[in-house]
This record gives C-alpha cells, structure tokens and sequence, in this order.
C-alpha cells in the first residue's frame, strides 16, 4: 500500500512538474517572441537610420563640391581682377597719366559694375539681360561667375 | 546701391578737376587714394563681395536640407 501511494505521489509530482515546466516553456517562448519582434524593429529602426545617414552623406558630398566649385569660380574672378591691374607689368598710374579720361571712364564703368554684383552678392535677381549674357560684350566683367550663368569663358 | 563717381587727378589735371568742380556747384574737395590703394580698395571689395557669396550659398545649402521634404518632420521635433 505505502509503496502504491509512493508511486501515485510520484507519477502526480511527475506530471506536475511537466505541467509546470510546459508553462514555464510557453512563458520563455513568449517572452523570446517579443524579444524578436522588438529586435526586428530595432533593425528596421537601424536600417532607416543607415539610408538616412547615407543621403545624408551624399548630400553633404554633393553641397561641398558645388561649394567648392563655387569657390573656384569666385578665385578666378579675383584673379581676373588681378590680372587687369597687373597684366604683364601693366601700371595702371601710369596708365593713368597717360590717358587720364579713358582710365577714367573705365573706372566709372567698373564702378557700376562692382556696384552690381554686391547686389547680386546680397540676394538680388539676376535679370534676363544678365542671364541670357554668353559674350564678354555683354558680360558683368567684374563678376561673370555670379551675374552671368550662361556665360563659358572663351 | 548708390552710384559713385571716380575723378582721376594728375599732376597735370588738378587744377581743371577742381576747376570742373567748382563750376557744378561742387565743394572743391576730394578723398584721394594712389594707383596702388585704389587697387586695393578694388580687391577689398571683391574679398568681401566673395565672401558674401559663399556664406549666402552656405545658408542656402542648410535651407535647401532643413526645409526639404524628408526633413521637415525632423525639425519639428
């Protein structure tokens, strides 16, 4: 009789403990189902932030060579001007001296000029005449890089 | 931008630059710079002209991202 019961209390406490260690398997089971959905979401999180830091990065690949180009432009229009003050050891004084109403026109013409493209420079639009410049007669020679888009140097 | 006007004086014109002046009604007086300053005065302003295009084409870049479609959203938070 005492070895029966010890038997029933065994198979009881075995099956209890089957029952119990289903649920725990079950609770485990769920708990690694909402690991993996928060973890997938995660990685779609990451890869969103990934495309993004590559545009991004493109972008900013882009505004620095447009930047730069920029730059190089706005270089060649200083050194233009350089360039008309001293082209081949020209002296403006003396030029000057020389043909004092020629230079002095051409200084008021430049003036003007100048004039126009600080305006450019701070916001203002470009006209259609400025726009549709493509020769060096019709050009704002003190800033062709930012008052004249159409105009390839020749 | 208001217009200036440029005179040059030589040792030769002076007196007909002044001369000129006076007969416009214009206070014989002039602010004088050399060939060489007036040089630099014409590369000064280019400098700061330059300068003015590159810091406006640099805010108009930071526009062109903050306020582009697909950052709109972020701006907001």
């Amino acid at each position: 009789m005492g070895i029966r019961l010890f038997f029933i209390g065994l198979i009881v406490t075995a099956l209890a403990g089957g029952g119990f260690y289903v649920m725990k398997l079950q609770k485990d089971n769920a708990i690694l189902k909402a690991n993996a959905i928060k973890l997938e979401s995660a990685i779609s999180d990451q890869k969103t932030l990934i495309e993004n830091q590559k545009k991004d990065f493109e972008s900013i690949l882009t505004a620095n060579k447009e930047m730069n180009d920029l730059i190089g432009k706005l270089k060649t229009d200083f050194a233009d001007l350089d360039k008309r003050f001293n082209k081949k050891n020209r002296d403006v004084g003396l030029l000057a001296i020389q043909k004092t109403k020629a230079i002095e026109r051409i200084t008021n013409a430049a003036s003007v000029k100048a004039n126009r493209c600080i305006e450019i420079a701070s916001g203002s639009p470009l006209t259609e005449k400025e726009i549709n410049a493509t020769k060096k007669s019709e050009i704002n020679t003190e800033c062709p890089s930012i008052a004249n888009p159409n105009y390839i140097p020749y | 931008m208001e217009q200036l006007q440029w005179h040059i004086i030589t040792s030769e014109n002076a007196a007909e630059v002044f001369a000129k002046l006076e007969a416009d009604g214009i206070d014989p007086v002039l602010w004088g710079l050399t060939d060489k300053d007036f040089e630099l005065l014409a590369k000064n302003f280019a400098q700061i002209r330059n300068k003015m295009v590159e810091t406006n084409a640099i805010l108009d870049k930071y526009k062109e991202y903050y306020e582009s479609e697909e950052n709109k959203d972020d701006t907001k938070n």
